[in-house]
């Protein structure tokens, strides 16, 4: 497993543009989402939770959990056959496990609302949501009604679209 | 990502037996050698888990135990079992299970969330088989 692997995720011929905008007006915006546990693994979670970004912003997911692996793995059924909580217009994301201190990014460039999972604490509840862009955004999809595939556990760490986009980042500590 | 969790799978359906009595005792030095695996070498977990050491267990034993853990020296440390809340609470009993050691200085019991190998949240109950152990495997 590399230490840190990049995915830069866009729709088909967009691809090209994307990565010569990039290059041409220099690095990309990136925000970190932390993979989190306590010392003995009681409780797991992604800080912040709720993440507000502007389209184009790229995700570095880090673990910081010293004694665990963690993913953050997109709701879709191309991964582990889940139903879709991701713009229908994005490309599925995996990070595949990720020890401690090792990071992956990616990066979002279809308006809407994403959620996301780590693999093997999914029982735990351990999710997130990032919101890219706004409603006012061509082509944005709001959050998945589903309620059926997901537990209420994860239901419960999702904060609403409405509310990420009010303060822009949830859940940076603990319980937060 | 899909070796890791053919191992994964591999040793989670070996947990459908009911684990029974093993023999008592393991090498005071790593490795434990057969039928042990290094837990890190198996899944993708970190070699040195703080609070646990280096962990060695006999797939055939999963999800229970006894893992055997061992400080950064190599030296026996503790025995650790891993019984998910999910199964005691289904009638599942862990009984007879071996420990690395007949000397046991210190026990303690938490819960765990879950992690790779054993994805449902668990207990996770530690025996200490020296005074200082404990401190040994904290980092």
């Amino acid at each position: 497993m590399t230490a840190s692997r990049r995915l830069v995720l866009t729709l088909g011929g967009g691809a090209l543009a994307t990565l010569t905008m990039a290059a041409r007006i220099g690095a990309a915006a990136v925000e970190v989402i932390e993979m989190r546990g306590t010392e003995r693994g009681d409780r797991v979670w992604f800080a912040p939770r709720g993440l507000a970004v502007a389209t184009g912003t790229t995700l570095r997911f880090v673990n910081l959990d010293k004694g665990n692996s963690h993913t953050a793995t997109a709701y879709h059924p191309a991964l582990f056959d889940r139903r879709r909580r991701i713009p229908a217009g994005a490309q599925p994301w995996d990070s595949d496990f990720l020890l401690p201190d090792e990071s992956f990014e990616v990066t979002l460039t279809a308006p809407g609302v994403y959620d996301y999972y780590c693999l093997p604490h999914e029982m735990a509840g351990m999710a997130g949501r990032i919101v890219v862009g706004d409603p006012a955004d061509p082509g944005w999809e709001d959050a998945s009604s589903d309620t059926e595939d997901v537990s209420p556990e994860v239901l419960a760490s999702l904060p609403s679209a409405e509310d990420i986009l009010a303060r822009g980042r949830i859940g940076t500590e603990l319980d937060g | 990502m899909e070796r890791t969790l053919i191992a994964a799978t591999a040793l989670l359906i070996a947990t459908a037996a009911v684990s029974t009595a093993q023999e008592a005792n393991a090498p005071e030095q790593a490795p434990p050698g057969d039928p042990f695996v290094q837990v890190s070498d198996a899944l993708p977990l970190p070699e040195f888990i703080p609070g646990l050491g280096t962990l060695f267990v006999d797939p055939a034993t999963l999800p229970a135990g006894p893992f055997l853990a061992y400080d950064h020296d190599g030296k026996l440390s503790a025995t650790v079992y891993m019984t998910p809340l999910e199964e005691l609470q289904n009638g599942t009993a862990y009984d007879d299970l071996a420990t690395a050691s007949d000397t046991v200085t210190g026990v303690d019991i938490y819960y765990n969330a879950g992690h790779p190998g054993v994805d449902k949240p668990h207990a996770h109950v530690v025996l200490f088989h020296d005074p200082d152990a404990k401190a040994r495997l904290a980092k």
